[in-house]
């Protein structure tokens, strides 16, 4: 069971390591260690496996809670619970049995690996062609991307389903680390996002068949009921914990000492500039809470109003998360909000939010949002 | 399905090459992404005088051109019967 005092131990490894993390560009392994030891790791294992038996609205209010204190870690964690439903839902019972106690126990974190150079980030093509002999599946691909990689414990890779005759014809696979030979292609300095360390790697090994996720080729609709909507979840999650952390550093700092000298409350521009990121903070929260029951209530997520609240609540968050912290940067001024020495982190939130715009593109998703509102006259609200 | 269909299907399937398409190949394995698929419906329903209603543009219709033409064919099939 995962407790109140697992994720506040959690919580608080990740805040001690948070700045060096951004500083070298390197993944917190420590906080990796206190989600192994807690359990959090296996939140979202199903209880017969041994984990939490978490819910989406669990996986929800942890990822906010990590974001609080460093977005680097929220993602590193959500992303990881993507990969877990995932299994859960869709793997041969013969995987999950070998891999869900794993996890549950805090001795599998896995890292994801979908992107690809050259396919315009689209999740659901690949031009990684895997040949399949006598049971076992060949995997040889770059990854330009690969958060958490070196320090992974299994994968989940898309790959072209063996003898595919179009780039849409995919499969999910999983990997164990040592099954896998993997190679560092180059280094990670981003703007944000820093202790992902999301490395561009090579990635070549062999698998048994049985460690296809889903039947061959359906990883569209596998993407369509779970990936997609548990990572725009968890990812919403994450940028509203960072900005709602930043909101709540800021706001303690107004009422402290040093911070009543700085923001006077019978200003109006400082109430203005103090209201406009709580509004846009309940709005993403409003709608993260929404697209939950949502996925909770339907059987087919493939319907248009559902597909495009889902993609409403990834565009919205990032941007109302990011505008959010640049608000909060101007009503801080230089010293608090500019300077990496300030306590109160928001230059490395903004920096870390920066990329929630471009971490599966709204521009992406908008296109999509375009087809989508011509596949539904009716306007039906979900 | 009829060869109309299968002629109107043919440019929005852009890796079935000359290769024949059958009623139960995947329309995504054949190059039906979503932009495609706003662009073929409005074909389809140009072509065969019907409107799908929204809650029939699933995935699941557009899966497979036997699953787009029992849809098709369910939505004209009263004014084949002269009961429109």
């Amino acid at each position: 069971m995962i407790t109140e005092d697992c994720l506040a131990e959690v919580c608080q490894a990740a805040e001690k390591h948070a700045r060096q993390a951004d500083l070298d560009a390197r993944f917190p392994e420590a906080v990796l260690d206190a989600m192994r030891q807690t359990g959090l790791l296996g939140l979202m294992v199903p209880a017969e496996f041994g984990g939490g038996g978490g819910t989406l609205t669990d996986l929800a209010d942890a990822t906010i809670r990590l974001g609080r204190v460093d977005m680097s870690v929220a993602m590193i964690f959500a992303m990881h619970c993507q990969q877990v439903v995932t299994l859960a839902k869709y793997a041969s019972e013969q995987l999950r049995a070998q891999v869900l106690p794993a996890i549950a126990a805090g001795q599998v974190y896995i890292a994801s690996v979908t992107t690809e150079a050259g396919k315009g980030g689209s999740l659901l093509m690949s031009e990684s062609p895997s040949e399949l002999a006598d049971g076992t599946l060949r995997i040889d691909r770059e990854a330009p991307m690969v958060t958490g990689g070196l320090h992974a414990d299994g994968f989940l890779i898309t790959m072209q389903t063996p003898g595919a005759t179009s780039p849409t014809q995919v499969d999910l696979v999983y990997a164990a680390r040592h099954q896998l030979t993997l190679e560092t292609r180059g280094d990670w300095q981003p703007l944000g996002m820093r202790a992902t360390e999301s490395v561009p790697m090579h990635i070549s090994g062999q698998v048994p068949d049985w460690q296809v996720v889903g039947e061959p080729g359906t990883f569209r609709a596998i993407a369509t009921q779970v990936f997609a909507p548990v990572a725009h979840i968890g990812w919403a999650a994450a940028w509203l914990g960072t900005a709602a952390g930043a909101y709540s550093r800021v706001i303690k700092h107004a009422r402290s000492d040093a911070g009543r000298r700085q923001f006077d409350p019978s200003s109006q521009l400082v109430l203005l500039r103090l209201a406009s990121p709580r509004a846009r903070l309940d709005v993403v929260h409003a709608l993260l809470k929404h697209a939950i029951c949502v996925v909770h209530g339907q059987q087919d997520l493939s319907a248009a109003p559902v597909q495009t609240l889902l993609n409403t609540l990834k565009i919205r968050a990032a941007d109302e998360c990011f505008e959010a912290v640049s608000e909060l940067l101007l009503l801080a001024g230089l010293r608090h909000g500019y300077l990496t020495q300030s306590p109160l982190c928001l230059e490395r939130t903004l920096r870390d939010l920066r990329s929630a715009a471009l971490n599966y593109s709204n521009d992406r998703l908008l296109l999509a949002g375009g087809s989508l509102a011509l596949m539904d006259s009716e306007v039906r609200l979900a | 399905m009829n060869a109309e269909f299968v002629a109107l299907l043919r440019p929005y399937l852009k890796y079935a090459g000359d290769q024949e398409i059958s009623a139960d190949a995947k329309l995504r394995d054949l190059g039906l992404d979503s932009l495609r698929a706003i662009e073929l419906l409005f074909a389809v329903e140009d072509a065969f005088d019907v409107v799908i209603p929204d809650e029939q543009l699933t995935d699941a219709t557009f899966e497979t051109p036997g699953s787009l033409w029992t849809v098709i064919e369910k939505l004209s099939a009263p004014s084949l019967d002269g009961c429109a």
